[in-house]
């Protein structure tokens, strides 16, 4: 019995002696939040992945930025100008100091934006850039970026998380932007374990002055139920995700706030126009009439509003004249039967994993289509999968659920639709095609706006999605946390103002 | 030992390669590529073509699996495709977590294990039997998503104890191997469970052993006897062990996953849901070492424990 007696006393000393180090040990100062998603790199130029531009928000700056009401106001450009053709723009630079100490001059947008149209830097969003014939150096402080064509959606572009500016210096040394990012953001990098915490300290000589917290910390959880108890035990002062079923908790907490505000997602049911049936636009309509969709956002994506073309509610370009539709089971029917659609006639319903809440959504319209004696047969795919072989490749699907995140330009958004090479839906528009295209370099907002509007309104009549709707970005934090908010749109984080109160 | 260190080294690098191999082509079968899902929603199919070039996906199968091989030889694991830095690198950073929490598990689960087995075996149908009995039934009967869970609602959210999330932002250091308990102990208890078990049955065999039997008449101490016993059983128990071992790595793949611990387990995950080849290759490397690794040491030890294996053959 003796041995026992010492390993008990010996564990119970060194409970004692470890137990300090467990808790309390993260400074007051310290910004943790808890992010589902993880960055693929901090690399903005090569990657298209959201969670790398919510990251890289805090270390990088771009020379236009989107304010909390989602305007596009300057930000590394004091100021610009763009000539009356639409063709230049000129940008002038404030003065601001890059992490590694060198700084910001013409050079650097240059060097940054003539990485980005490069092909061999094989940025996804190189097209964006594509109508730039080119950006020069006026001065150390003037940059001059020359089109070929107007292309009102460019200051959208600079201002989205892969407008970043880079050190033309690090550039010119083929420096490792994706593991070690160096720009003039808020921020700084300290460091990065992947499936674990990116850290980031405070630059204090941030141009637009030091943020308020010394440190932030992103802990990458996947699980929400864990996201949520750090929150409770205040391991997280902000999480990204809250589940459906939990967000009471948080309401009940007067030490948590939960935070429901617009997203900028277009959540639909893509529909292959090229499958038989289905490439008649009376089936589609059918479908969008047959399937209440306010019970899809309520269900699946807990609230939301619902839209009735391929555009975010609540987005000013969003057209007044299109309504949702609304749910009319008759006019279903009727629709089906005039276009000769069989009874039990069955369809491949496509739905991509891990996303419980499209897996979700499809099951709730996998019931209403039994309602229009359709037969949809779910088949669950993993993401890479359903990327593949389901949105590119052969397209294999008749119905595909998913969510379209949100662009600051709607030719972001719209380009390629009505192209059946280039959208998975098919969809062969080619009147459609040309409208997006004419919009998209018209530099008169009237004009673009109306051109728009006669696309949307064609989207909603050819119906090649079963609109759902614009789910709310819910997020919670811990009450005494001020000044954190995500950019609409693009949901980035931003934590310049972020202090403890 | 120089021809069985030499057949066992040749075994090891036809299980490598053969396991590699396997490996090699079966990321490749599966639909998608590290460029589509890096292009997403927005690039275009031209955009992802330029990015499979860029990353050498764009090479024929048989290309890459000689490259591939031929930077083995000079001990390239080849650049993760989604991290954009060497394999070699990824696997150091992760490497320590996995083997740190494997560690603790096996020695949780051998003290365990051997320890409820013997007491049980000794005695049977005594109240340390049946106790012992509960506990592996109910242990085997738990799935570890579920245990592991239900230890972080307890020890972390309730108590305390822990944070909730596995390690802080600084990784595994001396201090933070602390937060390893928990997932260690959900990886231990199932294969406790099973030691206890086999230990169990192997002491009820040795119980009727014919020198147990003429050690009792002559009158030794039970004390002694379990001694006597307890040494000659638990030989038997080794090569559970080293599959006990290997199937702790699989283990940590659940485990890292509940616990958000940045060790192999996710790094493989990961890895195969972003089709990031290089980096499952590599783990599978280090799996199918620390595998062959393990079984080796196990027929070390049985030689060190049973004297009668040592004789010439």
């Amino acid at each position: 019995m003796q041995p026992w007696r010492i390993i008990r006393k010996h564990a119970l000393l060194t409970l004692v002696l470890l137990l300090p180090l467990t808790g309390g040990a993260a400074l007051a100062q310290t910004l943790t939040m808890a992010m589902a998603a993880q960055p693929d790199t901090l690399d903005p130029q090569v990657t298209a992945a959201t969670a790398a531009f919510q990251v890289s928000k805090s270390i990088y700056d771009t020379l236009i930025e989107v304010d909390r009401a989602g305007n596009l106001v300057p930000a590394l450009a004091a100021s610009y100008a763009v000539s009356p053709d639409g063709l230049t723009y000129t940008f002038e630079l404030v003065e601001a100091t890059f992490h590694d100490g060198t700084a910001l001059d013409a050079a650097d947008v240059v060097a940054t934006l003539d990485r980005i149209r490069a092909e061999e830097t094989a940025s996804p969003k190189r097209v964006e850039f594509q109508g730039i014939v080119s950006v020069a150096a006026q001065s150390d402080r003037t940059v001059v970026v020359t089109l070929s064509e107007p292309q009102p959606a460019l200051l959208s572009s600079l201002a989205s998380g892969w407008g970043a500016i880079l050190p033309s210096e690090k550039l010119a040394e083929g420096h490792d932007f994706g593991n070690q990012p160096v720009g003039t953001g808020p921020f700084s990098f300290v460091g990065w374990t992947r499936d674990n915490a990116i850290t980031l300290a405070a630059n204090p000589d941030y141009y637009q002055g030091a943020p308020q917290v010394e440190q932030v910390v992103i802990r990458f959880v996947t699980d929400s139920a864990v996201q949520l108890q750090g929150l409770l035990t205040g391991e997280f002062d902000v999480v990204d995700t809250v589940a459906a079923a939990d967000q009471p908790v948080v309401e009940a907490n007067p030490s948590l706030t939960l935070v429901r505000e617009p997203s900028g997602l277009v959540l639909v049911a893509g529909i292959n126009t090229r499958r038989e049936y289905l490439s008649d636009a009376r089936v589609r309509q059918a479908l969008n009439l047959g399937v209440d969709t306010a019970i899809v956002m309520e269900v699946a994506y807990n609230g939301g509003s619902q839209v009735g073309t391929f555009m975010e509610a609540g987005s000013p370009w969003y057209p007044e004249s299109v309504q949702p539709f609304a749910y009319d089971l008759e006019t279903a029917r009727a629709l089906l039967r005039e276009a000769g659609v069989p009874q039990g006639y069955t369809l491949d319903l496509v739905l991509p994993q891990p996303y419980e809440a499209h897996i979700q959504a499809g099951q709730i319209v996998q019931d209403y289509l039994r309602d229009l004696g359709l037969d949809a047969r779910i088949r669950i795919v993993e993401w890479g999968v359903w990327l593949s072989d389901t949105y590119g490749g052969p397209r294999n699907f008749d119905i595909t659920v998913v969510g379209h995140t949100g662009k600051l330009d709607p030719s972001g958004r719209l380009t390629g639709l009505g192209d059946p090479r280039t959208n998975y839906t098919g969809l062969d528009d080619p009147k459609l095609v040309g409208l997006i295209a004419t919009a998209n370099i018209t530099p008169d907002h009237a004009a673009r706006q109306a051109l728009y509007t006669e696309a949307l309104e064609r989207i909603h009549e050819a119906a090649p999605f079963i609109f759902f709707g614009t789910p709310d970005r819910v997020y919670a934090r811990q009450t005494n946390v001020a000044g954190f908010w995500m950019t609409p749109l693009l949901d980035s984080y931003d934590f310049r103002e972020a202090r403890f109160e | 030992m120089p021809r069985y260190l030499l057949t066992q080294g040749v075994s090891f690098v036809v299980t490598l390669w053969a396991v590699l191999t396997l490996v090699f082509f079966a990321v490749r079968a599966l639909p998608g590529d590290a460029a589509t899902i890096m292009g997403g929603l927005d690039a275009t199919e031209e955009q992802v073509q330029t990015l499979r070039e860029r990353i050498g996906l764009a090479r024929s199968v048989p290309a890459q699996y000689a490259a591939y091989f031929g930077g083995l030889l000079q001990a390239d694991l080849g650049d993760s495709l989604r991290e954009r830095r060497p394999v070699t690198n990824v696997l150091i950073e992760r490497l320590p977590v996995t083997l740190t929490l494997a560690g603790m598990a096996f020695l949780l689960s051998l003290v365990l294990g051997l320890g409820l087995g013997v007491l049980a075996g000794l005695r049977p149908g005594g109240p340390a039997d049946r106790a012992t009995l509960l506990f592996t039934t109910v242990a085997l009967a738990i799935p570890e998503f579920w245990f592991g869970f239900l230890l972080i609602l307890l020890f972390a959210v309730n108590l305390g104890w822990f944070p909730v999330l596995g390690l802080p932002p600084s990784g595994l250091t001396l201090a933070s191997s602390w937060n390893l308990i928990l997932p260690a102990v959900t990886l231990a208890i199932p294969r406790a469970a099973q030691l206890a078990r086999l230990a169990r049955a192997r002491v009820l065999e040795e119980r009727r052993s014919d020198y147990v039997r003429t050690a009792r008449s002559k009158g030794l101490l039970p004390a002694a006897v379990g001694r006597h016993i307890a040494s000659n059983a638990l030989p038997g128990v080794l090569p559970l062990l080293a599959l006990e071992l290997g199937g702790l790595l699989t283990g940590t793949i659940v485990v890292e996953q509940v616990f958000g611990l940045p060790g192999l387990g996710l790094t493989i995950l990961g890895g195969i849901s972003a089709r990031d080849y290089p980096v499952v290759q590599g783990v599978t490397i280090l799996a199918v070492t620390v595998y062959v690794l393990v079984n080796w040491l196990a027929d070390m030890l049985q030689l060190v424990a049973d004297p009668r294996l040592r004789a010439p053959t």
